[in-house]
Parts: C-alpha cells; sequence; structure tokens
C-alpha cells in the first residue's frame, strides 16, 4: 500500500494510536470532570446565594407583613381616636348645656330666695307696726325695723308740732335726742345742704332724699335717707336714717320698698298710738264701732 | 311628716323673733319653739328636750350669756348646739359666749340665709 506522498506503509514511522487515544480521553475525562466539578460549584454557590436571597426576601416580607399590620391597628387606632373624640365634644356640648341650666336654676332659686327674704321683711315690718297701740312698743318696733332690716346705725323720728311749725324728734337711736334740735318749718323749701334743711325740704316737698352709692359718705349733717311720714295724703313727719353700719354698702330695692312702707304706715301707727294713749289706752266701746258701722 | 329636729329661739324683740322663726320656717325638719327671755327660755328647755337654741344675748330679766351657762349645766342640754345673736359692736358679748359654750354667733342685722346655713351646719342637715 502506498500512501498520498507515495510510500509505502511500511515505510512510514509506527504510530501508537491506542495511547494517543488512551490519553485524549484520559484528558477529556479530566476535563469532563473538572468543568463538572466547577460547574456543581458553582451551582452549590449559586444555590448558596439564592437561598440567602430568600431568606432576606422572607425576612423583608415578614417585616412588611408586620409593618403592615401595624399600619392597619393605627389607622383602627385613629379611627378609634376620632370616633372618641366625637363622643366627648358631644358630652363635653351636654355638659355645657347642663352647667348652663344648672346655672340658670342656681340664678333663679337664689332670686327666688332673696325675693322670700324681702317679702319676709316687708311682711314682718308691716306685721309689727300694727300689732300694737302702745306708743313705746311702737316706736321700739320703728327703731327695730330700721337698724334690723335696713341696717341703720343712727336714726331718728321727726314729727311736725303744727302749732309751733316744728318737727320735732321723738325718738332716736344712734345719736342722742337732745342733740336734735327741733327744725322750724318755713313756708317755702330751703335750698342748704345741712342735716335740718335737707329734713324740712323732704317734709315740705314730701319727696324722699335717699342716697346712692356713696352711703359711706353719709353724717349726722348729711343724713342718707330721710323718708316722709304720711297719714293719707298728709305729711305728719320725717324719718331720718342718719348713717348705716360699715357692711351696708348702699341701699337695695327692698329698702326703698320699706322706706314706702314705712312712710305710708309708720305716721298711722304713731297717731293710732297717739291718740290710744291720750284716751287713756281705753278701746273703742261695741256702740261706737256700730255707729261706725252705720 | 313630723319635724325631725326641734328648735328655741330666745329674743325679747317680737320683730326679731318672727323674723328668726320666718327664716327657720324654711328648713322643713324642724320645729321651732319661742321664748321671751331667758327665764322663759329655760322654762321651755325643762318642758323637753331641744335639738338647738338660738338665743340673742341683750335680753331683760335673763341675759344670754346667764342662759348659756345654764344651759351647759343642764344634763338634758348640755351638749346641744347654742347660736348666740350678737349686736355687731359686741365682740367681747360673741367671745364670752363662745367661753361658757357657744357653739356659733350670728351678728345682727340677721340674713335668713345665713341663719339658715348655720343652724344646718350644727345640726348636720344636709343642703
Amino acid at each position: 500500500m502506498v500512501d498520498k506522498k507515495g510510500r509505502r506503509r511500511s515505510d512510514r514511522p509506527p504510530v501508537d494510536l491506542a495511547g494517543d487515544l488512551k490519553a485524549k480521553r484520559a484528558e477529556f475525562v479530566h476535563t469532563f470532570f473538572k468543568r463538572g466539578a466547577e460547574f456543581t460549584e458553582e451551582l452549590v454557590a449559586e444555590n448558596e446565594r439564592l437561598r440567602g436571597r430568600l431568606a432576606a426576601l422572607e425576612t423583608e416580607n415578614t417585616k412588611l407583613r408586620t409593618q403592615l399590620a401595624k399600619d392597619s391597628a393605627v389607622r383602627e387606632l385613629l379611627g378609634k381616636i376620632g370616633q372618641l373624640e366625637r363622643e366627648r365634644e358631644r358630652l363635653l356640648g351636654e355638659v355645657h348645656e347642663a352647667e348652663e341650666t344648672t346655672n340658670r336654676f342656681t340664678n333663679r332659686f337664689s332670686e327666688i330666695e332673696t325675693e322670700l327674704e324681702n317679702f319676709a321683711n316687708l311682711y314682718v315690718a308691716s306685721y309689727q307696726l300694727h300689732s300694737t297701740l302702745k306708743l313705746p312698743v311702737v316706736l321700739r318696733h320703728l327703731r327695730e325695723l330700721l337698724l334690723q332690716l335696713v341696717g341703720a346705725r343712727a336714726l331718728a323720728f321727726f314729727v311736725v308740732d303744727e302749732s309751733k311749725r316744728k318737727l320735732v324728734a321723738v325718738a332716736s337711736d344712734g345719736v342722742e335726742r337732745s342733740a336734735l334740735a327741733p327744725i322750724t318749718v318755713h313756708d317755702a323749701a330751703p335750698s342748704g345742704s345741712g342735716a335740718a334743711a335737707i329734713i324740712e325740704r323732704v317734709f315740705l316737698t314730701g319727696i324722699a332724699r335717699v342716697l346712692g352709692d356713696d352711703v359711706a359718705r353719709a353724717t349726722l349733717d348729711s343724713p342718707a335717707a330721710c323718708v316722709p311720714m304720711r297719714v293719707d295724703d298728709e305729711i305728719v313727719g320725717v324719718i331720718v336714717i342718719y348713717t348705716l353700719l360699715p357692711q351696708k354698702k348702699s341701699f337695695a330695692a327692698v329698702d326703698h320698698e320699706l322706706f314706702k312702707l314705712l312712710g305710708a304706715h309708720a305716721a298711722v301707727a304713731l297717731t293710732g298710738a297717739l291718740l290710744y294713749q291720750r284716751a287713756g289706752n281705753a278701746r273703742p266701746s261695741l256702740d261706737s264701732l256700730h255707729d261706725v258701722g252705720t | 311628716m313630723s319635724a325631725e329636729y326641734s328648735c328655741l329661739v330666745v329674743e325679747d324683740s317680737p320683730m326679731m323673733r318672727q323674723l328668726l322663726v320666718l327664716a327657720l320656717s324654711r328648713v322643713k325638719s324642724l320645729r321651732v319653739t319661742e321664748a321671751d327671755d331667758g327665764v322663759d327660755g329655760l322654762r321651755k328647755l325643762a318642758g323637753g328636750k331641744f335639738d338647738i337654741i338660738l338665743t340673742d344675748i341683750n335680753m331683760p330679766i335673763m341675759d344670754g350669756l346667764k342662759l348659756v351657762k345654764r344651759v351647759r349645766t343642764d344634763p338634758m342640754h348640755k351638749n346641744t348646739p347654742i347660736i348666740v345673736i350678737t349686736t355687731e359692736g359686741s365682740s367681747e358679748d360673741r367671745k364670752r359666749a363662745l367661753e361658757l359654750g357657744a357653739n356659733a354667733y350670728i351678728t345682727k342685722p340677721i340674713q335668713a340665709p345665713q341663719v339658715i346655713a348655720k343652724v344646718k351646719e350644727l345640726l348636720k342637715i344636709d343642703t
């Protein structure tokens, strides 16, 4: 046999084909296993990386789930808080309304208490004024009414002596009666500012003179109140309150009502007591009452 | 409904007495008895048990101070609350009354709410 170069097979050097193939196979197997090992290592590494990533994602997932749960709870709590706030506002409104109602009732109750006390005072004044015909007792009641109900500290009752045209102090308290000189009554009301002029003016005009908020400045020369006393339409005297107790800062509405009552009733009580005294404390007979009836 | 408490008012002035009785009549559970002076007061006290006593200081025959002193020696009323009624200027009387055993004082001119409050306070009546 001749090869391409014209040489005979017997001419060519001997070739170890089996060994060559064996070597090549060994190399291939070596490379194959090496690559396989490398690939396996890569796979293991990738697997590890993926496991780590999975764990991280699971952790993150757990965190997110927790966060979501928290947010939901917070939203729920915020909703509850809002509801409670509204409830609180509603209840506060009701409380304020109830307080206003209570205050209204308290004020009204206080007003009624004051009115009740005022009525009681006026009732007692009227009752006591006409509860006796004894002159000293009438005078004592008049003094007590002014001391207790009005809070007078110094006072006097002047009654006109028509024959002498003088106002004479018939009773006093807190000031000596002897210190109260009779006041001459002129034809016209005087314009002076002293106590005598004020009392005379009140007697002649029939108009009471009562100080306002400045009662603390009242003195014996500038009385706190002068009230004319009437029997029917005739003025017969003047009630004079010179000064008041320190705690009495001004006259109240009930004081003015009491002045009106005393102005209309004091002189009647005094006149009745005077007539009774002049009659020797003799009560009218039944016959005289019959005469009045006819 | 029968009264729970009995009160004795000792006052010589009819007007003051009437004012006090009117004020105290607003305390629903109170029955009020009146006395003209200290002697009359002792007479009324001897006739029955009272839960509280209001007395004026200045009275004829027997004044309020003597009455307080006598009440405190009375076995039936030695612990009964006593309110004395004084005038503004009589601080010595107030002091003496408290020393003798009075529990409280009220100054004239009296105010009904003040009287009611003091009586309720001493009788421990809820308002």
